[in-house]
């Protein structure tokens, strides 16, 4: 009851803060927005497109190695089988794939010759960029007639499917700004704590049965009910921008769950070592943003120096990032992930670990 | 280890305070007895606070220690607490709280059950004048309103013991006047330890007075004992006209201490006798318009036991 009425306190003390609030929840959908808008520029895309020849002809090969590769938009990669085109397709390497099938090459030697056959493509394509999807149906048609030599619409056999996990910019960027949304409760859980200390309030407690670990539990449930609603805000809030979610949304949930402790913790640390809220904030901030820019929240890693690959991979936040991205993007289950999950879990166990020793010790002075 | 039964609610035992090279306070030993309202007064930087915090086990004592209702503050802190309630010097409250979410907190950390928190916090809000505001967050209280629930927060729970450091600091006399009766009222149900550097809220207040001084308690007693102490020494104060300076030079060869400044005369002596003084003045033709014998007060007394006004 004592734990659960400090616990409530907390959280009152936040949710009725519409300062602390809003930086607690708006900041980072702000950098979502931000990042969302600034990378999605109106570029002419690339289609990616793969070719089965099944008609296997002087004349198909004509059409794949000559008039299509003339078309520059187009990026062509030749398949052997459709099974493996497919299977691109779903993983977003292509927009679409055609198929020349058998007595292609028979019906553009007799358009040549004066007559007027039908000219029948098969083509696969994702639907889910209605865009994309219709600007590739109407450059197949130009090319297949102008190398046809028709005055008549090609038939375009066209078989759309619904590829989820289209990769744009928001996919890649969700799961760093939602990590960034919980890296944030660093310098809020460490301010939280230090304000009591300064204020008096944790003192004031001390002179009723209150134990330190109860502070300890009842700030910590308190942060965990954020974390738990920045979490839920977040991942609807990049839903809503448009990032696709393909995997286990329980998993990322426990994945960023973890996180969000490790943070907790790291605050609780800052605030037992610092004196004032003047002196944790910065400190806390010193600590976060930098690890936030090295974690890969706004970046890739890729381009990173291994050393500091290295530092990255010692926080939890890059195992976040990358478990994440597994998982919302590609659909990657435990046991892809596992290792990271268990980094996190243990992360979060040591950091709480040293925060109550240090929290503990900083009461007793 | 029960209470051991007797009289006293704050016992300290030779309770002493360093911090580094400073003794904050130098080993005070006091009884306080039950049901009494117990003043410690003394100016800033005479140890009152250090001496509360120590007897509610924030601060440990680095000589001697103190037994609450029997309960040693080194021994049994956690039994000490549940007893106490303590309203700190500083106002100490969660500002985005409203007052009654502020007492149930408290009330909430004393294991005080749900149905009795809520009719005590209702009373004791109604009491201060807080309960048209009982839902208002407490940051847009004023400084008096904040000062009135820092004191109810320590009596929510009903302790046994009461420490009020500094109840009325920074307040305007209207908002000091209230507390005041209200403590007044406490008076009969609940032992209070005191501290305040107002003497007129010590002798108003306290049954007894404990006069404090870099640590250490330089006098005790009641305020009248107190006062009555200095009983050896009678001031009179005379407004007057026309007061010349041999009219003074008079005066100084009859009396111990005179001093003129503008229309005051202020004459010191063992023993004044009223119509005496007047009738000097009166004869060196000073016109006397008014004239009274001055009450010893408690800041006469500290100025007297310590050399320094109460007030720095």
């Amino acid at each position: 009851m004592r734990i659960l009425a400090l616990a409530i306190r907390s959280l009152k003390e936040t949710y009725r803060d519409p300062l602390a609030l809003g930086f607690l929840l708006g900041f980072p959908l702000v950098f979502m927005l931000l990042f969302g808008a600034i990378f999605s520029g109106d570029q002419l895309p690339d289609f990616a497109i793969g070719v089965i020849d099944e008609d296997n002809t002087v004349m198909s090969q004509a059409f794949t190695e000559q008039a299509l590769p003339g078309v520059p938009v187009l990026s062509l990669t030749t398949y052997d089988d459709a099974g493996t085109a497919l299977k691109d397709l779903k993983f977003g390497e292509l927009n679409a794939y055609i198929v020349i099938p058998p007595g292609f090459g028979q019906q553009v030697s007799s358009n040549w010759q004066g007559a007027k056959a039908d000219i029948v493509l098969n083509m696969t394509y994702d639907e889910s960029d209605v865009m994309i999807s219709e600007q590739l149906i109407s450059i197949i048609n130009e090319v297949t007639r102008a190398f046809a030599r028709v005055e008549v619409p090609v038939t375009v056999n066209a078989l759309p499917i619904h590829v989820e996990n289209q990769i744009d910019y928001i996919d890649f960027i969700g799961p760093g700004i939602i990590t960034f949304g919980l890296l944030i409760l660093i310098p809020t859980s460490a301010r939280m704590i230090v304000r009591d200390k300064e204020k008096g309030f944790l003192a004031r407690l001390l002179t009723t049965p209150t134990h330190p670990v109860d502070f300890i539990l009842g700030y910590s449930l308190s942060n965990v009910a954020i974390t738990i609603a920045q979490i839920l805000i977040f991942i609807f809030g990049a839903r809503l921008m448009g990032m696709d979610i393909v995997g286990n949304l329980g998993l990322a949930f426990l994945i960023f769950f973890l996180t969000g402790l490790c943070s907790v913790g790291i605050g609780m640390v800052i605030a037992s070592l610092s004196k004032s809220e003047n002196q944790a904030e910065p400190l806390a901030w010193l600590f976060s943003m930098p690890l936030a820019m090295l974690s890969g929240c706004w970046f890739s890693l890729e381009m990173m120096p291994s050393y500091l690959r290295t530092v990255a991979f010692a926080f939890p936040y890059a195992h976040t990032i990358e478990a994440a991205r597994g998982i919302l993007i590609r659909g990657v289950g435990l046991e892809a992930v596992g290792a990271d999950f268990l980094f996190l879990a243990g992360w979060a166990v040591a950091i709480f670990a040293i925060g109550i020793i240090l929290f503990r010790r900083s009461m007793r002075s | 280890m029960n209470s051991p039964d007797n009289d006293f609610a704050v016992q300290t035992l030779n309770l002493a305070r360093k911090f580094g090279d400073l003794t904050a306070v130098d080993g005070i030993d006091l009884n306080i007895k039950k049901g009494e309202l117990f003043a410690l007064l003394g100016p800033n930087g005479a140890g009152k606070t250090t001496t509360i915090n120590m007897l509610c086990c924030l601060l440990k004592p680095t000589g001697g220690t103190a037994r609450i209702m029997g309960y040693d503050i080194l021994k049994q802190p956690y039994r000490v607490k549940e007893i106490i309630g303590v309203s700190p010097q500083e106002t100490v409250i969660s500002e985005r709280l409203n007052s009654r979410e502020n007492l149930e907190l408290i009330g909430r950390t004393h294991g005080v059950e749900a149905a009795e928190l809520k009719t005590r916090s209702q009373e004791l809000l109604a009491t201060m004048g807080l309960a048209s505001r009982a839902k208002d967050q407490v940051r847009k209280f004023s400084g008096g309103m904040k000062r009135r629930l820092n004191i109810i927060m320590a009596l929510v729970h009903d302790p046994r013991v009461v420490f009020l450091d500094e109840p009325t600091l920074g307040l305007d006399p209207q908002a000091r006047r209230a507390i005041w009766e209200y403590i007044g009222r406490l008076k009969k149900e609940k032992t209070i330890l005191l501290t305040t550097h107002y003497m007129d809220e010590a002798d108003s207040l306290a049954d007894r007075i404990g006069i404090i001084d870099e640590g250490k308690i330089v006098a005790l007693g009641t305020g009248h004992e107190l006062k009555n102490s200095l009983l050896d020494k009678q001031t009179m104060v005379v407004q007057a006209q026309d007061i010349t300076p041999q009219a003074i030079d008079k005066m100084r060869a009859k009396y111990a201490e005179v001093e003129a400044t503008g229309n005051t005369v202020v004459i010191s002596d063992k023993q004044l006798v009223f119509q005496e003084i007047v009738g000097l003045l009166h004869d060196a033709g000073v016109e006397v318009r008014s004239a009274y014998i001055k009450e010893p007060t408690l800041d006469d007394v500290f100025l007297r036991i310590t050399g320094k006004e109460l007030r720095e």
